[in-house]
């Protein structure tokens, strides 16, 4: 019996034992918050753990998980009062969270130089203002991508396509490489993201208007046209049919079919390549394209920051962590460890730093983007905040699964899709 | 001597009645903070949100009415797949279970050697049932190159896309409640070792044979067992969550979209607390109707031995 207290005591000691070292050592816990792949996850810690030797001060508590778990997880932080100093932002997502006051302006800190810009472009900083003031930085230029495996093209007889081609082109090669080679000529084409930026080849709109409260575009044609060629594609087998997408789940971007070899094409943000050819393997070779057009029609590209580090308004120790997020964005040391991975990096010191010894990926994901920078479509206002809700109320449930599965027509959805998007939209 | 014990016991209770009460109160302290701060509260919180349009990153929460509800009923064409796909989970899963709970435990009811290993073995799953990891290996199993597909290829039959058909995909879901028997077949057993032998043995002597003493002496003598078990699995069956949640996702087609799951998407990815709140509540007071219903049903078919005084 008479040991009992001495167990509780070293239980609570060892419980309390983190915080007491951490008060004996002075430390600022800067708390970091990011999503992502299992690639930049590692890197990302890599880096933290690098900025932590150099600065004994500083103690860094990061957190990481998938893009949905992330918005899930910081939304109810920010309901709790509980925010991380630093999150990740996205673009479609920052005018939502600066509008209900959760982030930090940080045109201070650009001012008195915690941050430096010197070496940022005002085009790749302007993505993170939100009504005249700085509320991201970004981390990296990023841009959609139809990544080609060369070598199943070459295996297939196939030439590479122009950089400028066509939707009827694409098709033609999805359904040559299934016919040749016996694999997917690509994945499921039913990302949200292709609907928003479909009618910007066609037609130069958008999938919302400019006030975000309504849809953007009148014709549902274009987008009839489109499901039309998907559901041909899911019958010849050139495209990936959506049931085994299901069948699949949602395994990340190490996942697509291209990394296993069983398509030949992929479609996903200029940035995953970098984890994409990682799980693929170094012995195989991917050429980037930018999304097809329509006969005559202009890019469906723009280039937008794959990512902010953005500081919140509930933030503990808001100058640490500006000066993290200046280390982050400015050292070459962290950058060598990041290798690109969330894009190319907006520095140019930086990037003259990483050229001359650039991985096989980065290289292509860099010149890439440069074929972009010549030829794009501007990049359009941040979603509305009702975006979620009609992706996951009316787009997927009520237009994309019956229209794959075959339950009702691309033409008879259309209509349905804008009547009860317009409701939320004009609702929120 | 049931009776002696019983007028000693309301002695000393009266005699030490403040004194116990407080040591009492004392021991279940930390389950009563706990169960006011973490489940009373909450839920008295989410009544009044049910009535707002609370949403957890705007955070206005204004009083709407009965809005909700409106919308619940007559707008949300999701929320009544959401209750479709229940049901159809509830009135195959929880059957099935309790049917397969029974079979596995009578089988283990001997006294055979060795029978204690398997009891424990058919338990397993049951212990590590709503975890993540079965779940992730449920959808190994019934992935496209699963081991139910590549069985059936050995068989010479093309196996369907499980996961991927809206026929199927429930149905591995259901699948996987009845695999998870083990805690309402141990509740079985000790429902089989109660009756008493010497109605088998009787029977016997009378010429019964085994599906007669299964259906005469057997079922209505487990009447208060089924019973219970039924009422656990239907309450646990509408709460279904994780299973649809890491394997199927609601998908395809809502066909697994089930109500818990939905009410997690409204609360936490679209944020909408008010609206998940009546969801919520809506689902509180059908389990509690439904319990309502089995315990009136329980006097037409529930058995219980003691009514009839000592066998």
């Amino acid at each position: 019996m008479k040991r009992k207290p001495l167990f509780l005591i070293l239980c609570v000691m060892l419980l309390i034992a983190p915080t007491l070292l951490a008060a004996a050592q002075d430390q600022t816990v800067v708390r970091i918050s990011w999503w992502g792949s299992q690639n930049r996850h590692d890197r990302t810690i890599a880096a933290i753990e690098l900025y932590e030797e150099l600065n004994p001060a500083i103690d860094i508590v990061y957190e990481f998980q998938g893009w949905g778990d992330h918005w899930t997880k910081l939304s109810t932080q920010a309901a709790g009062g509980e925010l991380p100093d630093i999150m990740q932002h996205d673009y479609a997502r920052l005018e939502e969270w600066v509008a209900n006051g959760l982030l930090l302006p940080l045109d201070s800190y650009i001012e008195d130089g915690t941050i430096d810009t010197t070496y940022i472009a005002d085009s790749s900083l302007a993505g993170g203002m939100v009504a005249g003031q700085m509320y991201g930085i970004n981390l990296g230029n990023n841009s959609e991508v139809f990544t080609l495996d060369t070598d199943a093209f070459a295996a297939a007889g196939l030439e590479l396509p122009p950089l400028d081609w066509t939707w009827t082109q694409f098709e033609d090669i999805a359904n040559q490489i299934q016919s040749e080679l016996d694999i997917h000529g690509i994945g499921v084409l039913t990302s949200d993201q292709l609907w928003k930026s479909y009618y910007m080849g066609c037609c130069d709109q958008w999938a919302y208007a400019p006030d975000g409260r309504s849809l953007g575009y009148e014709d549902d044609q274009p987008l009839i046209d489109y499901y039309d060629m998907l559901l041909r594609l899911q019958e010849s087998g050139g495209m990936q049919s959506y049931e085994d997408n299901i069948a699949r789940g949602d395994q990340g971007v190490e996942a697509q079919l291209i990394v296993s070899q069983e398509a030949a094409m992929a479609y996903h943000w200029s940035n995953q390549i970098v984890a994409v050819w990682n799980a693929a393997g170094p012995e195989r070779n991917f050429v980037m394209y930018p999304i097809p057009r329509p006969e005559g029609g202009q890019s469906q590209n723009y280039i937008k920051p794959s990512q902010f580090f953005s500081i919140t308004s509930q933030a503990d120790n808001p100058d640490e962590a500006a000066a993290f997020i200046d280390w982050f964005t400015n050292s070459v040391e962290a950058n060598q460890i990041l290798e690109a991975e969330r894009g190319v990096p907006v520095s140019s010191v930086v990037r003259d730093s990483l050229m001359p010894n650039l991985g096989p990926a980065q290289a292509e994901m860099f010149s890439y983007l440069g074929i972009i920078e010549m030829d794009n479509s501007s990049i359009r206002p941040a979603d509305p905040a009702a975006h979620a809700d009609v992706v996951s109320s009316i787009f997927v449930p009520e237009f994309v699964e019956p229209v794959m599965y075959g339950m009702i027509s691309p033409a008879e959805a259309a209509p349905y899709l804008r009547e009860e998007a317009n409701r939320i939209l004009a609702a929120q | 001597m049931a009776s002696a014990t019983l007028t000693k016991a309301k002695r000393s209770q009266r005699s030490n009645f403040g004194q116990d009460n407080l040591v009492g109160y004392l021991f279940i302290g930390p389950w009563l903070a706990a169960f006011f701060l973490f489940t009373l509260i909450p839920i008295t919180v989410s009544l009044a949100l049910s009535f707002t349009d609370y949403n957890i990153l705007s955070n206005s929460g204004d009083f709407i009415g009965l809005d909700n509800f409106q919308r619940m009923f007559f707008e949300d064409r999701r929320y009544a797949r959401s209750v479709n796909a229940t049901l159809n989970y509830v009135v195959f899963a929880v059957p099935l279970k309790l049917v397969f709970a029974l079979g596995v435990a009578m089988l283990l009811n001997t006294g055979r050697r060795g029978v204690s290993v398997y009891r424990a073995a058919f338990y397993a799953p049951s212990i590590v049932g709503g975890s993540i990891a079965v779940a992730v290996m449920w959808r190994e199993i019934f992935g496209n190159d699963g081991l139910v597909n590549f069985t059936l290829g050995l068989l010479g039959i093309e196996g369907p896309n499980w996961l991927g058909r809206p026929e199927t995909a429930i149905w591995t879901l259901i699948i996987l409640a009845a695999w998870q028997f083990g805690s309402p077949m141990l509740i079985f057993l000790a429902g089989l070792k109660n009756i008493p032998r010497h109605l088998y043995e009787s029977a016997e002597i009378d010429g019964a044979n085994a599906l007669q003493r299964f259906l005469r002496i057997t079922l209505p003598m487990l009447t208060p067992i089924i019973f219970f078990n039924l009422i656990m699995q239907l309450i646990s069956g509408f709460m279904v969550f994780t299973q649809a949640f890491i394997v199927t996702q609601g998908r395809p087609l809502d066909t697994t979209l089930f109500y818990a799951l939905y009410v997690y998407r409204r609360a936490f990815e679209l944020n909408e607390m008010g609206y998940a709140s009546a969801m919520a509540w809506v689902m509180l007071m059908v389990i509690a109707l439904l319990t309502a219903l089995v315990f009136r049903s329980s006097s037409y078919w529930v058995h219980y031995e003691s009514d009839e005084g000592p066998a």
